[in-house]
């Protein structure tokens, strides 16, 4: 038997083609048949300009394409022997910015996008976590738009601020607005205390063993429990293999298949296309997506918050790794983890802000005057790694690849290796825990396909 | 709220990058309580969760408020939802609405969707539409420009509409109490405007106008007099606006001003080009201490 059946509340949509067998799903397949033509859209630009259409690629990740814009058009200049200086004030806002995202970003992933999926799954009445009108998703909306009021002080507002420009940042924050941020930090700090995990905020921190899960008392208690009743430590499992490609004050670069390795090597990131749509080839009956798949050293490797945790060495997650593999439930409760860390690490970095020093120093060659240049640039957003790649010609953008984090994620197959949601979707016993394990990677179609 | 019939809304997404959206999830939380509670917003593809667009599209019943987030087209190859394209779920939607807002600058006229030029088809509600599909709107369609639009000129037209069924509008379709006044209007560096004390990045002083490409002295929007997030603007923190809310956006060099011999190519609104040069130099010769010095000295 097949089905295939549309997915919303996600980001954008996705169809998902599942065949069956003794009811439980034998095959899967995900389509993403949107296409909005961004790297077309940016080819003949001026590369400024990218600073403003990149952000634009997601309304929910573009800090993290903004970042990875920025970052590239500055190895432009590397590559042509002009390293540029940027300050360390300037270093810490963009990492900043970023992790506020990533933390507003990751609050609405779990009380809009996964909670009320599983709590369905036991009883129709939602209670507080009925989206719209319950008080826990009212509060959570609430902490995140608070959340977010710090971005836009850098940033003048949020979503789609380009903010960050080759040489440093566009804003220059006095003491005054570094607490205001912290302050609007702080409103998420004590709703995790409160309702994520019912804990003290530094008591979380210290987490480090399975049995941790026995302090927990909010809605990450909640959720385990939910989550043991539908076995979700057991099913969602991929290929148990992860990468990182950025790195900042929080996040390691790396990969682990059988082991840990903290090296990588760039150019063994490669995009495939048999099974993507191109503008020319859309007939083609072997193609069924516009996303393409992506593999380092021909591997496909998770992307994201689990991957993060593990090349990381984030020790509650790694416990519960290793009773759990990459199931549903670890890869929900490392994106709950990493909130918690995010919001430690961006209250550090922003007092570590000297006022000071330049928020910008002018680069002493125009790009539009650069006569050819290439430059690649990776930056973990909120969903995993994001990689960017851009040549210059003539002063214009002649060629922009983006791979998103989905697209490691969620991408199609490969030879003969399943994409990582595909291989974690076959064994699902029904199409309702298929979309669960299908958002456990916290889906977004717009970036997929971008 | 006593009156248990609240007006609906359906938001549907077409051709987008569902900014609006984390846009409206941005905006002040007790403003979005209210409208939650003032609306019924019976229908979001990643908000609500119990009905999905189908069955909207097969109920008989009227929808009051058809926001729309996103550009449309006629064509399947690059974009369909359900299996339709957004150009015949609009129009089926559209023949359901007592009032159709085009939410952000991609539904008003395409936005930057509508710079992909390998799709020929990516265009605005207005123009997509069929004549039969508006023949039972109460109102012409309005326009909410902006990428993304602020989330309080969403709550203030919704109410608006609500209370007094209509609203002045302007020829691109936006309400005029929003968009008659220029980005400009409230912006912290009005005076290093008027006294020609030209900006640079990364710093609280001066204005983005003579290098940094800044549109606000020809940009219809309220961005600088209702805050974003309720804090900040992007020309109150240092970035030039980018003139989102007009249907030229994206334009090429958004982050440089145009220049002729060192003089901006394009003045503000409503000024001769001479006249603006000749009150530039005047301006230019009064050195302001307090505006030539860094605000924090
Ligand atoms: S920065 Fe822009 S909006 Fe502000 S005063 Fe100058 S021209 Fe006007
Ligand atoms: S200030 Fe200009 S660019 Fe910024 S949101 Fe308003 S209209 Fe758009």
């Amino acid at each position: 038997m097949k089905t295939v059946e549309i997915v919303e509340r996600i980001e954008g949509e996705a169809k998902l083609n599942c065949s069956w067998d003794n009811n439980v799903i034998s095959d899967a397949r995900i389509d993403f048949l949107n296409f909005r033509g961004f790297e077309f859209i940016l080819e003949g630009k001026a590369p400024l300009d990218a600073l403003v259409y990149t952000p634009r690629i997601c309304g929910i990740c573009g800090q993290a394409h903004l970042k990875a814009t920025v970052d590239a058009l500055e190895n432009i200049y590397e590559n042509i022997n002009e390293k540029l200086e940027v300050t360390p004030k300037a270093k810490l806002l963009r990492e900043i910015g970023l992790n506020i995202e990533i933390i507003d970003s990751h609050i609405k992933w779990f009380y809009m996008f996964i909670l009320p999926d599983i709590i369905k799954l036991k009883q129709n009445d939602l209670g507080i976590y009925q989206p719209l009108k319950g008080s826990r998703w009212l509060g959570a909306s609430k902490t995140a738009s608070e959340t977010i009021k710090s971005l836009a002080i850098l940033g003048g507002q949020w979503p789609h601020t380009s903010y960050m420009i080759p040489g440093g940042v566009v804003t220059d924050p006095t003491l005054l607005d570094l607490s205001s941020m912290m302050n609007y930090i702080d409103t998420a700090v004590m709703f995790f205390e409160k309702s994520v995990a019912g804990v003290s905020f530094d008591k979380y921190l210290d987490f480090d063993s399975r049995d941790d899960l026995n302090i927990l008392s909010g809605d990450m208690k909640y959720f385990t429990n939910l989550a043991f009743e539908n076995s979700f430590q057991k099913i969602g499992t991929s290929h148990n293999r992860f990468i990182a490609l950025g790195e900042s004050s929080l996040f390691k670069t790396g990969k682990i298949r059988q082991r840990a390795i903290n090296k990588l090597d760039l150019s063994k990131v490669r995009e495939f296309t048999e099974q993507t749509f191109t503008i020319e080839d859309r007939a083609n009956p072997k193609k069924h997506t516009w996303s393409k798949a992506v593999c380092y050293d021909n591997n496909f490797y998770e992307t994201g918050p689990l991957a993060r945790a593990m090349i990381g060495n984030k020790p509650f997650i790694k416990e519960l790794h290793k009773s759990f593999k990459d199931s549903v439930f670890t890869r929900v409760m490392a994106r709950m983890d990493e909130l918690a860390h995010l919001l430690d690490n961006t209250k550090s970095l922003i007092k570590q802000v000297d006022i000071s020093e330049e928020s910008y120093i002018k680069p002493k060659i125009n790009l539009k005057d650069i006569d050819s240049a290439k430059a690649t640039s990776v930056v973990e957003a909120c969903r995993g790694s994001l990689y960017h790649d851009i040549e210059i010609e003539k002063g214009k953008i002649k060629k922009y690849d983006v791979i998103t984090p989905t697209v490691w994620n969620l991408g199609p197959s490969h030879k003969e290796q399943k994409g990582i949601a595909q291989k974690a979707i076959i064994g699902s016993k029904s199409l309702d825990i298929a979309k669960i394990v299908l958002r456990s990677f916290d889906v977004c179609s717009v970036c997929t396909t971008h | 709220m006593t009156n248990n019939k609240k007006p609906t809304v359906v938001w549907f997404q077409a051709i987008t990058c569902n900014g609006n959206t984390h846009s409206l999830l941005s905006a002040n939380s007790s403003r979005l309580e209210l409208f939650l509670n003032s609306f019924d917003l019976i229908y979001h593809p990643s908000l609500t969760i119990d009905k999905s667009l189908n069955e909207i599209l097969e109920s008989k019943d009227e929808i009051d408020f058809l926001l729309v987030e996103g550009a449309i087209s006629k064509n399947s190859d690059f974009f369909t939802i359900s299996d339709e394209t957004t150009n015949v779920l609009l129009n089926k939607l559209t023949s359901k609405a007592k009032y159709l807002v085009a939410v952000g600058s991609c539904a008003s006229y395409g936005g930057v969707h509508a710079k992909f030029e390998q799709n020929d088809n990516v265009v605005g509600l207005e123009e997509s539409l069929d004549k039969k599909s508006t023949k039972n709107l109460k109102h012409e369609i309005i326009n909410l420009t902006g990428c993304p639009v602020h989330p309080e000129w969403i709550i203030q037209t919704l109410f608006t509409l609500n209370n007094f069924g209509k609203m002045a509008i302007d020829e691109e379709g936006r309400p005029k109490e929003l968009y008659s006044t220029l980005a400009h209007h409230g912006c912290t560096r009005n005076e290093y405007f008027e006294w020609k004390i030209e900006g640079a990045w990364g710093e609280k002083e001066g204005c983005l106008f003579y290098d940094q490409g800044c549109r606000g002295p020809m940009t219809h929007s309220s961005c600088n007099k209702i805050l974003w997030n309720d804090v900040n603007s992007k020309t109150r923190a240092g970035m030039p606006c980018i003139g989102c809310t007009e249907t030229d956006f994206p334009r090429d060099n958004m982050l440089e001003t145009k220049k002729n011999i060192g003089i901006p190519f394009e003045v503000p609104t409503g000024i001769s080009k001479r006249a603006y040069l000749s009150i530039t130099g005047v301006a230019k010769t009064f050195t302001i201490d307090r505006l030539n010095k860094k605000l924090m000295d």
